[in-house]
């Protein structure tokens, strides 16, 4: 059973600019691209480093930490030292407020 | 008295003089002089040479690495997609080792320090903060925007596979393998390296003694039917048996001994005692004589079959026992020595538990092995006050085309005149 979770008002969410929240307890990174809100998870699958502290550019988020990239639509890895893909989550817009579906 | 002290140059300062060009004095000061063993680190293990690093059975998968040494300078091996690479453990960064692990495997190396990762191939792939660190006020700068992550990989090695054994050199002059190996050398290499191996694990000790006596003695049969008790008490290493000790002819510093038995029929026992030299321990005997067996595996099945590669590598069988031993210079008056036992993909449950029961023959504490390492710190003990005094190696001196022999010090001639070219003394 998945339940969407409020994460806050779409105003707060700046284009191109990640930020972290909690979704059913698991950090999470949400991206703003235009009108898309997109949301992975803000662990790094190579080491341990924040997503939600990188750089948004081609429709992937790249790690601070190694500047491995992961495609925001799909979770996949696109450029080493990232292989293994990161978990992505639906999101929606209801009444100006942002959710993202927890697992 | 004020006077200027007289200044007393220190041994390892002393120029180095081999009396002889033919090898056979060597001067004590080539196994403790610190300025003897840095120029080594530099003309040798830098220079036109082949180190062996592995086995490529040690690293079966993709990623699998494995650190070690060319020379003393710390390297790590690994399987890549299309071969095997050899990088300086040693981040571009700031100088510290990268992989702290014997072996394993990863994709990617990750320097503790600073986080900077590289792949497998020794290529940086990412850093921490390249690109500086958002803040609510803008970002802050990174790394310097001249900045080209592919001029900042790891120090890389060439690296090859001949046949399962991988080498690596800093050199670009090392010639083709096939070549270094040499045709003298080549054949004897390729009758080990026949088929696919398997790795079977492997021993380690450290001698507190100068490597090169390491490797006069793997270029010495004469010794080995003198110190190994257990060879002339068991009768395995006889006076009288078939015997070859062929140097490399390029340079010298590679060589072969072999031992095989001779026809059933002829009573070695009595040709050993006959030769006087120690008598045989009457009466001793081993309560399971499975150990001293030898399954039939090859066209000629040597006994002994003693092979240094020029620098890091010694190939060995004895009896079912193969054997690739990695010589690792630790300064000085030090080295590492490493036994890598392996087999053959297609060994037979029966032969795969004789190579393991033999395993015993050699290695640290090995029957017919552990004096070796023991003789040389008795020589580095001996010698390490007179680097002046020299050695005498007059065995077969005579006769310097004679091959048929394992009482014989030529091979060990042979390597002391390559080594003064090649370290220019």
């Amino acid at each position: 059973m998945s339940q969407w979770q409020d994460v806050g008002d779409t105003a707060a969410f700046q284009e191109d600019e990640p930020r972290a929240v909690t979704v059913a307890g698991e950090p999470v990174a949400v991206v703003r691209q235009g009108d898309e809100f997109f949301a992975v998870h803000d662990i790094c699958t190579h080491e341990v480093a924040r997503l939600s502290e990188g750089f948004v550019e081609d429709g992937c988020i790249e790690c601070p930490l190694h500047q491995g990239l992961f495609d925001l639509r799909t979770g996949q890895a696109r450029k080493a030292p990232c292989v293994t893909p990161v978990r992505v989550y639906k999101t929606r817009v209801q009444g100006g407020r942002l959710e993202v579906q927890a697992p | 008295m004020a006077d200027t002290p007289i200044q007393e140059r220190a041994p390892s300062e002393r120029s180095i003089s081999f009396p002889q060009a033919d090898g056979s004095s060597v001067p004590y000061a080539v196994f403790s002089s610190q300025a003897v063993y840095d120029r080594e680190q530099e003309r040798l293990y830098r220079g036109p040479y082949w180190s062996f690093v592995a086995l490529a059975a040690e690293l079966p998968n993709v990623h699998d690495f494995k650190s070690t040494f060319v020379g003393d300078t710390p390297v790590v091996v690994t399987r890549t997609a299309s071969g095997f690479a050899c990088w300086v453990n040693r981040c571009a960064h700031r100088g510290a080792m990268v992989c702290r692990e014997k072996h394993g495997n990863a994709a990617s190396h990750t320097c503790v320090y600073h986080q900077w990762a590289y792949n497998c191939e020794g290529d940086l792939q990412g850093l921490p903060f390249r690109r500086g660190i958002r803040t609510d006020n803008g970002t802050l700068a990174g790394m310097t925007k001249a900045f080209k992550p592919e001029d900042h990989g790891l120090q890389k090695l060439r690296a090859v596979n001949y046949k399962g054994l991988i080498f690596a050199t800093f050199s670009d002059e090392a010639p083709p393998i096939e070549d270094y190996l040499g045709p003298e050398m080549k054949p004897w290499v390729d009758r080990i390296f026949h088929k696919p191996t398997v790795y079977l694990g492997c021993t380690r000790q450290y001698s507190k003694s100068n490597w090169k006596l390491y490797f006069e003695n793997v270029k010495d049969p004469y010794h080995a039917s003198l110190l190994h008790l257990f060879h002339t008490t068991f009768n395995i290493f006889r006076v009288g048996m078939q015997a070859r000790s062929l140097p490399d002819a390029q340079h010298g510093l590679h060589s072969l001994i072999t031992v095989t038995k001779p026809p059933v029929e002829a009573d070695t026992a009595a040709a050993y005692k006959q030769q006087d030299i120690r008598s045989m321990q009457e009466g001793f005997s081993l309560e399971d004589g499975y150990l001293l067996g030898q399954i039939k595996e090859f066209d000629e099945d040597c006994t002994n079959h003693i092979q240094p590669i020029f620098p890091q590598l010694v190939i060995q069988q004895i009896h079912n026992t193969l054997v690739a031993r990695q010589l690792l210079p630790k300064g000085p008056s030090n080295f590492e020595l490493v036994f890598h036992f392996f087999g053959y993909e297609d060994d037979t449950p029966e032969l795969r538990e004789m190579r393991l029961l033999q395993a015993n023959l050699v290695g640290p504490a090995g029957y017919i092995s552990m004096e070796d390492t023991e003789a040389t710190e008795l020589v580095q003990r001996g010698t390490v006050r007179d680097g002046d005094k020299v050695s005498f190696m007059g065995m077969g001196l005579d006769a310097p085309d004679e091959t048929r022999t394992n009482i014989t010090e030529s091979l060990i001639r042979r390597f002391w005149a390559g080594y003064q070219k090649a370290m220019g003394y």
